[in-house]
C-alpha cells in the first residue's frame, strides 16, 4: 500500500482518483451496436483499439514492471496468474513476461488475416467469439496488474483520468457484448481481484451500468 | 466526509516523477493525447454514423410509393457500407499497398506518383511529403490545412482525398487521379489561348474558387500548377498547403521567410532602389529576355520550396489581414497569362516580383504587342485591384467577358481539351521525363515520440471509398 493510503486501502479506490475520468457521461453513446452494422465488426474494431491504447499506457510503465519488482504475474494480495505454456502446464511467470506474451499473442491474432479478417470477401470464423472472450480475459489481466501493482507510476505520470476511463469503457463493452466473466472480474472468495472492488464502487457511483 | 469537506478516504499523494527515466514523461504525456484524440473521434463517428442513418430513414419514410422490402434493402446496404467502413479502420494501409507507376510531380516536400492499390487495382495520386523536412520548415499548419480541406469536402470542383496515412518518415495523401496534368504544363505547351478558352478555364476556375470559399477555406495559394485537369477536361483544385480557415491565420511569418529565403542577392536587394548593382542588371535585360528567363525557369520555381509569388496578392505580404478576395487577386494574375503568355509581373528574381506587385498600379501591363478584348482587359483590371475595389464572386459571374456562360451548367459542356488517353495509367500530361523517377530517399527516422505526436489526426480514411 502507498504511503498516505488509509487502513491499506488501495489508492485506485480512494478519492479523488477513484472519480478521475476523461470521459464523462454515458458510455452507451459508444458501447452500443450502431443499427444496421455487424456486430463482428463493431466487437472487432472495439478489440482493436482497447489492444492499441493498452499497449500505449502499458509501455510508458512498463519501465517500472521487471522481474525484480513482479517475480509473478498478480492482480490482488492472494491472486497470481498462470500461464499455460507449450506443454500444457501452468506456470508462473514475471509480470513482464506474462503480458508481453498476452500482448504478442494479441497482436498476432489481430495481424491473422483468418481471424481478424481486412480484406473485403473474408469472413469472420465460426470461432471468433470464442476467440474474442479469450483476449479480452487476458487483456482484463493485464489491466488488473497495472491497477493492483502500478497505480502509483499512473499517478505520478498523471495518468489516472485517461486510464480510468479506458478501463470503465473496456469493462462497459465486455459487459454489453458478454466477454467479461464476472468471476474473471471479481476473482475468487480467498483470492479476489483488486479492481473487484473498483468495478463495485464504479457501478454505484454510475461510471459503469449496474 | 470528513471536517475540511473532502471524503474520509481523501488521499494526498505527492506526485513527482524523479524515479522514471527522462522520456517516460513524454511518452505518458503522448498516450494521454492519443487517448484523448481517440475519444473524440469516437464520439464524432457515433454521431457522423448516426446522421448518416437518420437521413437515409427519414428519405425511405418520405417516399410512400417504395415498397417495404426495398427500404429494408437500402438500410441493410448502409449498415454494410458502415461495417466495411469499421472494418477499413483496422486495415493499416501503408505505401506498400501501392504500386508505383511513375512520378508524375515533385513538390516542395516529396512527389506526387500514379499509383495502383494492388489489391483492388485502382488508380490514384499519390503524394508523399517527407515529415522532417516540413518540421524543420515549421509547415505543420499547411499539411493540417491541405488534409482538412481535401477531407472535408464533396465538391466536384476540388480533388478527392480517399485516405491518409504516415510512416515514420512521410506523410502519404492518397487523391483521386487527374489525367489531364495541370493549367501550367498547359501554359509551357500552349502559350498563350484563345479569349474562348480563356473563358472556358477561368470561368470553372471561378466556380472552383467559390467552392472552397463556401468549404469555409482560403485557398491563398491558387497559381497554374494548382489548377489540375480530369480525364474530361474539366477543372478541379488541388494543392491546399496555404490555405486556411477563414479565422486561422497561424503562419504570417511564413512570407517573410520566403522572401528572405528566395533572395538572389541578400541586402542588397532590400533597399534595391538606391542599389547601382540592382538597377543595372534590369536595364540590361529587356522585357522579352525575361519573360524567356521565367519560362525556362518556369518548372523549377515550381519544384522549389520557395515557390513563385507571381500570383499571390498584395495584402498577404502586407501582414495586415486578408479575405478570400486575395484569391481572386491570384485568379486575375492566371487569367492575365492566359492571354498574354506570362504572369503580369514575372520578373527575374521573386524579390523583383514581389516589389512590383506591391507596386501594382505601375506594373500591371498590358503588352501593345497582343492583341486583347476590352471585356478581358477589363476583367483582369477589376481583378488584379486593391482588395477593396475587387469584384465579387457574384459581380465577375455578371461581367461582360463572361456574357453567355451558363454558370449551371459549366461542368457539363464539352471543354475545349479532352486528354486523348490510351489506358488508365497514362502520363502523356505530365513531364515525367522531366522529373527523376527514382525512388523516395531516405532521411534519418526521427524516432522522437513528439515529432510523430505533431502528425496526430493526420490520418484519415473517407466513409466514400468507391469511386
Ligand atoms: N491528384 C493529382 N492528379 C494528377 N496530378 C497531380 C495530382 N496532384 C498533384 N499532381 C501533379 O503534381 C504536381 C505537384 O503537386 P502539388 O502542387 O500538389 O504539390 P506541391 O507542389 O508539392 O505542393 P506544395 O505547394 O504543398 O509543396 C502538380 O502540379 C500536378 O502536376
Amino acid at each position: 500500500p502507498a504511503p498516505g493510503a488509509p487502513d491499506g486501502k488501495p489508492l485506485y479506490l480512494c478519492s479523488p482518483f477513484v472519480e478521475a475520468a476523461l470521459v464523462k457521461g454515458n458510455f452507451k453513446t459508444i458501447v452500443m451496436l450502431p443499427k444496421y452494422v455487424d456486430i463482428m465488426e463493431w466487437v472487432a474494431m472495439n478489440i482493436y483499439d482497447f489492444y492499441n491504447n493498452l499497449n500505449e499506457f502499458y509501455g510508458v510503465i512498463s519501465e517500472c514492471c521487471t522481474n525484480t519488482s513482479c517475480p509473478k504475474m498478480c492482480a490482488g494480495p492472494t491472486l497470481n496468474y498462470t500461464w499455460i505454456n507449450q506443454e500444457r502446464k501452468s506456470v508462473h511467470l514475471p509480470a513482464p513476461t506474462y503480458i508481453d506474451y498476452v500482448m504478442t499473442w494479441v497482436q498476432n491474432l489481430l495481424e491473422d488475416e483468418s481471424v481478424f479478417p481486412t480484406k473485403s470477401g473474408h469472413d469472420f470464423p465460426p470461432s471468433f467469439p470464442a476467440t474474442v472472450k479469450h483476449v479480452y480475459r487476458q487483456l482484463l489481466r493485464v489491466f488488473a496488474h497495472i491497477y493492483h501493482s502500478h497505480y502509483a507510476q499512473i499517478l505520478h505520470l498523471r495518468s489516472e483520468p485517461h486510464f480510468n476511463s479506458l478501463f470503465a469503457h473496456f469493462l462497459a463493452f465486455g459487459r454489453e457484448y458478454e466477454l467479461l466473466e464476472m468471476k474473471d472480474v471479481k476473482g475468487a472468495p480467498g483470492a479476489p481481484v483488486g479492481i473487484g472492488a473498483l468495478y463495485d464502487k464504479w457501478r454505484e457511483m454510475g461510471t459503469v451500468e449496474a | 466526509p470528513a471536517a475540511n469537506g473532502k471524503p474520509a478516504d481523501y488521499v494526498y499523494f505527492d506526485r513527482s516523477t524523479s524515479s522514471f527515466s527522462s522520456d517516460a514523461v513524454p511518452r505518458a504525456k503522448a498516450a494521454q493525447l492519443k487517448l484523448e484524440h481517440y475519444y473524440k473521434l469516437s464520439v464524432d463517428a457515433a454521431v457522423e454514423r448516426n446522421s448518416r442513418r437518420v437521413e437515409l430513414e427519414r428519405k425511405l419514410q418520405g417516399d410512400v410509393l417504395m415498397p417495404e422490402e426495398r427500404k429494408q434493402r437500402q438500410l441493410q446496404q448502409l449498415g454494410k457500407k458502415e461495417s466495411t467502413f469499421l472494418r477499413m479502420k483496422r486495415t493499416k494501409l501503408g505505401v506498400d499497398d501501392f504500386r508505383t507507376v511513375k512520378v508524375i510531380g515533385k513538390g516542395a516536400f516529396g512527389e506526387v506518383r500514379l499509383v495502383q492499390k494492388r489489391d483492388t487495382g485502382k488508380i490514384y495520386a499519390m503524394k508523399s511529403l517527407n515529415k522532417a523536412a516540413m518540421l524543420q520548415k515549421d509547415q505543420l499548419a499547411h499539411v493540417r490545412a491541405e488534409r482538412d480541406v481535401l477531407a472535408e469536402s464533396n465538391s466536384p470542383w476540388v480533388v478527392q482525398l480517399f485516405y491518409s496515412f504516415q510512416d515514420p518518415l512521410y506523410l502519404y495523401l492518397i487523391m483521386e487521379f487527374l489525367p489531364g496534368g495541370d493549367l501550367m504544363t498547359m501554359l509551357i505547351k500552349y502559350d498563350t489561348f484563345s479569349e474562348d478558352v480563356t473563358r472556358f478555364y477561368i470561368g470553372q476556375c471561378v466556380l472552383a474558387i467559390e467552392a472552397v470559399h463556401k468549404l469555409g477555406f482560403i485557398h491563398r495559394d491558387i497559381k497554374p500548377d494548382n489548377i489540375l485537369i480530369d480525364k474530361e477536361g474539366h477543372v478541379k483544385l488541388s494543392d491546399f498547403g496555404l490555405s486556411t480557415g477563414f479565422h486561422k491565420q497561424h503562419d504570417s511569418k511564413y512570407y517573410q521567410r520566403l522572401l528572405e529565403g528566395s533572395n538572389a542577392q541578400p541586402g542588397a536587394a532590400a533597399n534595391s532602389r538606391n542599389s547601382v548593382l540592382v538597377n543595372s542588371i534590369n536595364l540590361t535585360m529587356t522585357r522579352k529576355d525575361q519573360i524567356a528567363t521565367w519560362k525556362a525557369n518556369r518548372r523549377k520555381l515550381a519544384y522549389s520550396t520557395v515557390g513563385t509569388p507571381d500570383y499571390i496578392a498584395p495584402e498577404i505580404f502586407m501582414q495586415q489581414g486578408y479575405d478570400k478576395a486575395c484569391d481572386w487577386w491570384s485568379l486575375g494574375a492566371i487569367m492575365f497569362e492566359c492571354l498574354v503568355g506570362y504572369p503580369p509581373f514575372c520578373s527575374q528574381t521573386t524579390h523583383e516580383t514581389y516589389q512590383k506587385i506591391m507596386d501594382w498600379q505601375h506594373h500591371l501591363v498590358f503588352p501593345d504587342d497582343v492583341h486583347l478584348s476590352r471585356e478581358s482587359e477589363d476583367l483582369v483590371r477589376r481583378m488584379i485591384t486593391g482588395a477593396d475595389r475587387r469584384l465579387s464572386v457574384e459581380q465577375m459571374k455578371d461581367h461582360l467577358f463572361f456574357y453567355g456562360v451558363e454558370w449551371d451548367a459549366i461542368r457539363q459542356i464539352d471543354p475545349p481539351f479532352v486528354p486523348q488517353l490510351r489506358s488508365i495509367t497514362d502520363t502523356t500530361y505530365f513531364p515525367t521525363d522531366e522529373i527523376e523517377q527514382g525512388v523516395v530517399e531516405d532521411t534519418a527516422p526521427d524516432s522522437n515520440s513528439g515529432s510523430d505526436l505533431a502528425f496526430l489526426g493526420y490520418t484519415f480514411k473517407r466513409f466514400n471509398m468507391g469511386h
